[in-house]
């Protein structure tokens, strides 16, 4: 079901990693400004009043230069939240396609990884916003912390600049929590005790 | 070191030598300096805001990163705008504004021309600017970009007559169409803050409606209308859009000081009297939610424009008395 989408022909670092000082002023200036245009693709809508957290005093993600735009020829983000509605799939791709180079995408919550409580559902693209475009970086949570999001956006700069590889972040990343690998260590004893 | 010997050293760099024109036109004071300085005012202008909502708002060089991105990013024409005037437009109105900073004193220098009437073709030229705005929202055939274009015409209309008039004042006071010779006779005299109350006002909030700064921002509504006229526009285009507009804040600032606030003067007031003004700015900016283009071309023609035109009429029988 999770098909992989080859992410090597588009990867932005793929021309410009030459360290000339020419590329350093681009990837400087495209690392120190990145605009974001969000949408939403049907979700709860949990998701987005906590993305309008980070433009608040208290987080205020300016300070890194992340401006919301209105418009996607503007942006170089595009932070989807939600799991994809067959309704708005062709606008989402619509909107990605209408971004400019070099451009990348956030997947924000459970919804955007995995479909979430949205999942099986009879009018959702199953699997998640990666199914249908290329997706940089998930942040987990349902919604995610603002500091989760800010963690997310500092990640997504990194693969911009080229520490990071693209293809590490393309899938959602789930890491087991401790309670979890207990939980499946019991299950298997009983079905071993069984 | 007090701000007094900064003074004297920008004041006997100036006299060191008489610039060669092509020196002016790209490097000082206009072009280069003059975009840097304009994007710095663009941070002032954003920090404060930020300030004032009790963020931490942008780093210095956020408008330099902004302004190199946008140079650096695939610009995307759509299929069905006409291709030259797409690509012509922004460059006319960046070459307008760069223009019109020609015949403007600014940062404690002599405007490099003064001609008679450059007061006119400054205004003119801002003008041409937003024209540009607007039919580059008409030729985009974007739905949204063609409403934020209507927009922007009728906010055109309803700022400008009260504008202009505001600038015209000092120009009556002073019996001059040359802006030098304005900032000479503003400089000998009283501020005009004091003598034209009404037009100092209205001109700085004129100049917020020219720039769409917030509470007149309904020709960019994000929330309405995507991006207003330049929704179209990405990369290359918008950048220079942008810093047409930047170097148009910092024109605007310098003619209201250079009028109301007694000359040019030397650098550091220059630089000190601009702070007022932006600080000015932001407040209002920060203070007040979008007006409905209905509501924007009601204030300005019956509050802006009638009071104007008492102002000059007060001024015109101060004279003949
Ligand atoms: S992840 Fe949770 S909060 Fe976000 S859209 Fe899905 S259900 Fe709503």
């Amino acid at each position: 079901m999770n098909k992989t989408i080859d992410l090597s022909d588009i990867d932005p670092n793929a021309k410009g990693s030459e360290k000339t000082i020419e590329n350093r002023i681009r990837n400087w200036a495209r690392i120190n400004s990145p605009w974001a245009i969000h949408y939403n693709s049907g979700s709860c809508n949990g998701c987005d009043i906590e993305l309008l957290t980070l433009i608040t005093p208290r987080y205020d993600v300016e300070r890194f230069g992340v401006k919301l735009q209105g418009s996607p020829r503007h942006a170089d983000i595009l932070i989807v939240t939600g799991s994809v509605t067959l309704q708005s799939k062709d606008r989402l791709i619509r909107i990605y396609n209408q971004m400019p180079e070099p451009k990348f995408v956030l997947g924000l919550g459970s919804c955007a990884i995995s479909g979430g409580v949205f999942q099986n559902c009879y009018s959702v693209v199953q699997g998640g916003v990666s199914n249908v475009i290329p997706v940089d970086v998930f942040v987990p949570g349902c919604p995610p912390r603002p500091e989760a999001m800010i963690n997310g956006l500092i990640i997504l700069l990194d693969i911009a600049r080229g520490k990071r590889q693209k293809s590490d972040y393309s899938q959602p990343m789930i890491i087991p929590s401790p309670e979890q690998d207990s939980a499946q260590a019991a299950d298997k004893k009983e079905s071993e005790a069984e | 070191m007090d701000l007094g010997t900064i003074t004297k050293i920008w004041d006997s760099i100036l006299q060191m030598s008489a610039p060669h024109p092509l020196i002016c036109l790209f490097f000082f004071p206009g072009g280069l300096f003059l975009i840097l300085a304009a994007l710095l005012y663009e941070w002032a202008d954003r920090k404060l805001v930020a300030r004032f909502q009790n963020r931490v708002g942008p780093r210095v060089f956020q408008p330099v990163a902004d302004m190199l991105k946008l140079l650096v990013k695939e610009e995307v024409i759509p299929k069905s705008v006409n291709r030259s005037l797409f690509i012509v437009l922004p460059i006319i109105s960046f070459a307008c504004v760069m223009t019109a900073s020609l015949y403007v004193p600014m940062f404690g220098v002599e405007a490099p021309i003064g001609l008679h009437g450059d007061l006119i073709i400054t205004m003119y030229l801002l003008s041409v600017m937003t024209m540009c705005l607007g039919m580059a929202g008409a030729n985009s055939m974007n739905r949204f970009a063609v409403v934020g274009a209507t927009r922007t015409f009728t906010q055109l209309f309803a700022y400008e007559a009260p504008f202009m008039l505001a600038l015209l004042m000092p120009a009556i006071s002073a019996q001059s169409w040359n802006i030098n010779v304005i900032s000479e006779y503003a400089s000998a005299h009283t501020w005009m803050i004091a003598t034209i109350p009404i037009g100092f006002i209205i001109s700085v909030i004129g100049l917020m409606g020219k720039l769409e700064l917030a509470p007149f921002d309904a020709p960019e509504a994000e929330s309405e209308i995507v991006s207003g006229a330049l929704s179209e526009y990405s990369g290359r285009g918008w950048g220079l859009f942008r810093i047409a507009k930047d170097v148009e804040l910092v024109i605007g600032i310098s003619l209201i000081v250079t009028f109301y606030l007694g000359g040019f003067g030397n650098l550091v007031s220059f630089l000190l009297k601009s702070l007022g003004l932006l600080i000015i700015i932001a407040l209002l900016q920060s203070s007040m939610t979008r007006l409905r283009i209905d509501q924007t071309v009601g204030f300005w023609w019956q509050a802006g424009a009638i009071l104007s035109l008492i102002q000059l009429m007060i001024l015109i029988l101060v004279r003949i008395l």
